[in-house]
């Protein structure tokens, strides 16, 4: 079965680039969009198995695309595609329920591996985007509020092979050094990112219920 | 000259001092109906004054010295050493006339108070809220002092006074000087986030045009090959090269002296280097984190020389709140056992000296990881004084 792929970029050139890329090797590009609202609304019409997404959209950026895409499509994942240095705005779209991140200066075979492995379910790490978690995990443990069991937190395992992915290591170097299989270490940095987002969704339900805006939010549609 | 009452009025705004300079008026105009309600007492009755109509003649300039330095400390121009030390001259001054004005039983046997009475503890203020602790100190002091020489001989009233003035003086300096060091500190906040916010701005509009048009040619170039190959490694190292420069915070240090050490890491990452770090600040001593910046380039350039040209590094920094830790891990051959120690015996001092004397220097912990094959990998600790944050 081919995997569908919808691009989404705000830049032509770009757009038509990747999606001639991903199309030579045998993906079907089922849509492109070029701003956030539309690839929202095109993505519930064709509910693609990956969306390329870029963050820089201008209005309604690429996070909230992202966290409108996988809270309504539980079939589609989101491969974060940005020219943005590995900042803020790609930790939050990870947050938001994006399965992975690549940089557009990655290599076609890159990219097409990058969209196959999320496509199958795995999440996509660069050591950029580990060094982001591993640093928000301590961001959020070290903040005041909360009390601890309300917080994520890492195993000893999780920060291990975080710390790995962060120094460059991939995960059959990981799985070799730490004498565990290539698929535990797949979980592990899995389970990191599913914790993350899993918090991030309870911390917006109770924000939108504080402040009463979950009030049948289908009805306006 | 329109515009001059608008500059005043931001001036005043800007001034944090204000509400103590606002204090010191409503103390010299309390006090000075206090002053008059002591005249109105002793002028007559028993032992009147020796000459009241020096009294009310000091009253009267008083009266105005009031109105005018009111008027003075609501302004800027008023706040200035000339003012506030023509203030204290003027009070002590008037102090002075005191035994002229009072009979030596007034001033010795019933203790009237002198004809300032109270008034004259404003320019102890004002010299606190114009400058600083000390000044306020030593205002209330030499308002003490002339209080000691209009009355002639020592008491304990007196020492009480003295006491007193330049306690107020004091305290009422260091509240300026607070009130002043938290409004530098508040403009520089709102300094960072304002040239935060433009970077932001630069970087979108940078990310639309000039970033991508470098991501597609370096793509294209390498699947076509060739000399465009070339151009293609060319517009990529430039692609890294500009979206580090847009990432990396301008580095303004805090009050502290503390700087972000991300954006000077950030600057390292070439095609390849991949730099790390948190989302959020990593604060340290600008010296420490300008060693540590050092430190990693040095890492970095042993990657260059010793792990051959195709070698990859990765730069890793975290934030463990006591503790700072960078990891500098490459995939070279690795140091075979024993070459940093005969390295240093042949006097090459290079990684020896650099970076181990440097971390030792920092107070921190230096964890080497090599053998062949294995690659390179440098592990820095770096506690936080007090490790308060």
């Amino acid at each position: 079965m081919t995997v569908s792929v919808m691009v989404v970029d705000d830049h032509p050139m770009w757009r038509e680039g990747v999606a001639r890329d991903l199309a030579e090797r045998g993906f079907e590009v089922v849509a492109t969009a070029g701003d956030a609202a539309s690839a929202v609304r095109i993505a519930k019409a064709v509910r693609p198995d990956v969306v390329l997404m870029d963050l820089n959209l201008g209005e309604l950026s690429g996070v909230d695309a992202t966290l409108l895409i996988t809270g309504e499509l539980p079939g589609t994942r989101v491969l974060v595609l940005s020219a943005s240095g590995e900042h803020d705005d790609v930790l939050q779209a990870v947050k938001a329920g994006a399965s992975g991140y690549l940089v557009k200066s990655a290599s076609a075979e890159e990219l097409v591996d990058a969209v196959s492995r999320t496509a199958a379910g795995d999440a996509v790490f660069t050591a950029g985007l580990a060094g982001l978690v591993l640093g928000e995990y301590r961001r959020m443990a070290a903040a005041p509020g909360d009390s601890a069991e309300e917080k994520p937190q890492l195993t000893e395992r999780e920060t291990e092979v975080l710390r790995l992915v962060a120094k460059g290591l991939t995960a059959r170097q990981i799985a070799n050094r730490l004498v565990i299989s290539h698929r535990t270490v797949e979980n592990h940095v899995q389970s990191t990112l599913r914790k993350l987002q899993l918090h991030n969704r309870v911390e917006l339900a109770r924000y939108a219920i504080e402040h009463g805006l979950d009030s049948e939010p289908e009805a306006q549609r | 000259m329109p515009d001059e009452p608008a500059e005043r009025v931001t001036k005043m705004i800007d001034d944090p001092a204000t509400p103590l300079w606002r204090g010191a008026i409503a103390l010299r105009i309390v006090t000075f109906l206090f002053a008059a309600a002591n005249v109105i007492a002793n002028q007559s009755g028993q032992p009147g004054y020796e000459r009241p109509w020096l009294a009310w003649t000091t009253l009267g300039v008083m009266a105005l010295w009031s109105v005018f330095t009111s008027r003075a400390y609501s302004t800027t121009w008023g706040r200035r050493w000339p003012v506030v030390l023509a203030d204290l001259a003027l009070t002590c001054g008037l102090m002075s006339l005191s035994p002229l004005i009072m009979s030596d039983h007034q001033l010795l046997t019933l203790n009237v108070p002198l004809i300032t009475t109270i008034w004259a503890s404003v320019p102890a203020v004002a010299l606190g809220a114009l400058g600083g602790a000390a000044a306020g100190f030593v205002g209330g002091l030499t308002v003490g002092l002339f209080t000691y020489l209009s009355k002639g001989v020592p008491s304990l009233d007196l020492l009480r006074d003295v006491v007193l003035l330049a306690g107020a003086g004091m305290i009422v300096g260091m509240a300026s000087a607070t009130a002043r060091r938290s409004a530098v500190r508040l403009a520089q906040a709102l300094r960072a986030e304002a040239a935060t916010a433009e970077r932001e701005r630069l970087a979108r509009s940078i990310h639309d045009s000039v970033l991508q048009v470098l991501a597609r040619v370096r793509k294209r170039g390498l699947e076509v090959g060739g000399e465009a190959a070339e151009l293609a490694q060319l517009a990529g190292e430039q692609e890294v090269a500009l979206r580090n420069l847009v990432a990396a915070a301008p580095a303004d240090s805090t009050v502290d002296g503390e700087v972000d050490l991300r954006p000077g890491l950030q600057l390292l990452a070439t095609p390849r280097v991949q730099v790390s770090t948190p989302a959020t600040q990593v604060m340290l001593a600008a010296a420490t984190a300008g060693e540590l910046t050092s430190l990693v380039r040095e890492a970095l350039s042993n990657v260059d020389k010793h792990a051959g040209p195709g070698a990859r590094a990765w730069v890793l920094l975290e934030d463990l709140g006591d503790e700072v830790v960078l990891s500098v891990r490459d995939d070279g051959p690795g140091i075979p056992d024993g070459r940093i120690a005969s390295a240093a015996a042949e006097g090459r001092m290079g990684i020896e000296k650099s970076i181990k004397g440097r971390v030792e220097a920092l107070g921190g912990a230096l964890e080497l990881q090599t053998g062949p094959g294995e690659g390179t990998e440098w592990e820095v600790r770096v506690f936080r004084e007090g490790a308060a944050r």
